[in-house]
């Protein structure tokens, strides 16, 4: 049995434990509600942009844009993978759920070259101790997401689809269902699919310059990086969420912890001192 | 002044949000093909737009701002705006702009193998619209 010393000790430690976890879990409260903002601003955007996009699509032949040019599956030799994970973990099954069903993934299509492109540094790590080749990674960003990162990432995979060293691309997140639920969502980034047909003829009075190729040509590059962008803060407020209630657990945890022990202390507290008085007693009663 | 009827309704979306939305007299926008002026009962067009500055006049008084991508759609008494990245001049980091010029420029001239020229490319593009956004805001 553990010494009055040593009880007392940890029950100190889970107290400091318990005031970390419920900081964490006050924190995380904070960034999701940011997070959550952020997806809001992005939505007009990418709601005008969709219209746009869907209207000038279907007005154009799409076979001709390459962004567009779907393939046959058995074609698909060449795979980019884009694995959006956190950068920190202490979120519960967050990033393993991720990782999870990347290498599921990597499973069942053994046929295929599948390039790794890793966002977040826990998947970095993971499939770095792994061995396996890495195509590109970015690491540290979700403390300060910026728009440019969804630029970057959009510019990698394009130069790689075009180039043809990629025939599709896909992406694997956390998708935001609600705060305390998260989906994992495999996702095809391109060629782009689900355009849906419109033959809306809003933009039929419209003029185009350059030519309606070159602004349908910048319209997918935006979607694009929107698309990206939406996922990063997506898996950014799903980590919020995650973390939330993983820390509100541990807090419980802590709690439980703590009263569990201060019990087992005054008990063993309780008997010294009944062992001593008995001690005392008989002490007294020797000497009459 | 203006008259009401003589402003056109400007809209400018970005991912981060509606960053301004104003009737405003006239504008000039940095196009793919050069850059154009819209006034009031402008034929509808939709264009791309190239890194440079996008100028808007109020009461005569033009504001200046650095437009990096996205497009401008016209309608006879409305401009919407979709871009990426748009700065205020006051926005600007100079100094930090011509670092980034610098860099592109370098980049470029030594045509490594694996340097992506399109990308040093847009980069350079970016900084010299900033250095000159900022310097015109400066006088």
């Amino acid at each position: 049995m553990a010494s009055l010393k040593e009880l007392k000790e940890r029950i100190g430690s889970v107290i400091s434990t318990r005031q970390v976890t419920s900081a964490m879990k006050m924190v995380s409260a904070a960034k999701l509600r940011k997070a959550q903002q952020l997806i809001l601003r992005a939505r007009p955007y990418s709601d005008e942009l969709n219209l746009f996009l869907n209207s000038l699509a279907s007005r154009n032949r799409r076979q001709l844009h390459p962004l567009l040019h779907e393939i046959d599956d058995d074609e698909v030799k060449n795979v980019g993978l884009i694995v959006v994970t956190a950068d920190k973990g202490l979120c519960g099954a967050f990033n393993m759920n991720i990782i999870n069903r990347a290498e599921d993934y990597l499973q069942h299509h053994k046929d295929k070259n599948v390039d790794l492109i890793c966002v977040g540094k826990k998947g970095f790590d993971y499939f770095r101790r792994l061995n396996m080749k890495i195509e590109a990674y970015y690491v540290e960003l979700f403390n300060k997401l910026k728009f440019e990162h969804s630029i970057d990432i959009m510019h990698l995979v394009t130069d790689k689809f075009v180039s043809r060293k990629y025939d599709k691309v896909l992406i694997v997140y956390n998708e935001f269902k609600s705060a305390i639920q998260q989906n994992i969502v495999l996702k095809q980034l391109l060629p782009i699919i689900g355009l849906k047909e419109d033959k809306d003829e809003r933009l039929a009075a419209y003029l185009f310059e350059p030519s309606p190729e070159e602004v349908l040509d910048e319209l997918i590059k935006e979607h694009l990086d929107v698309q990206i962008w939406r996922v990063l803060l997506e898996s950014s407020s799903a980590e919020q969420g995650a973390r939330m209630v993983a820390m509100d657990a541990a807090t419980d945890n802590a709690d439980e912890m703590i009263n569990d022990l201060t019990l087992e202390y005054h008990h063993l507290r309780q008997s010294k001192i009944t062992t001593e008085i008995i001690e005392v007693c008989s002490g007294a009663e020797g000497l009459q | 002044m203006a008259n009401n009827s003589q402003l056109i309704h400007l809209k400018i979306v970005t991912p981060r949000g509606i960053f301004l939305e104003d009737d405003v007299s006239e504008l000039v926008a940095p196009g793919k093909d050069g850059d154009f002026g819209v006034l009031i009962g402008h034929t509808p067009f939709i264009s791309s737009v190239r890194p440079g500055i996008l100028k808007i006049f109020k009461n005569d008084k033009p504001e200046l701002y650095s437009l990096m991508n996205g497009f401008v759609m016209v309608d006879v008494d409305m401009v919407r705006i979709f871009t990426e990245i748009i700065e205020r001049p006051d926005d600007i980091d100079l100094k930090r702009a011509e670092r980034a010029k610098e860099r592109a420029e370098k980049r470029l001239l030594e045509k490594r193998e694996d340097t992506d020229l399109r990308r040093a490319e847009a980069a350079l593009k970016r900084s010299i619209a900033r250095i000159q956004i900022s310097e015109a805001g400066f006088h």
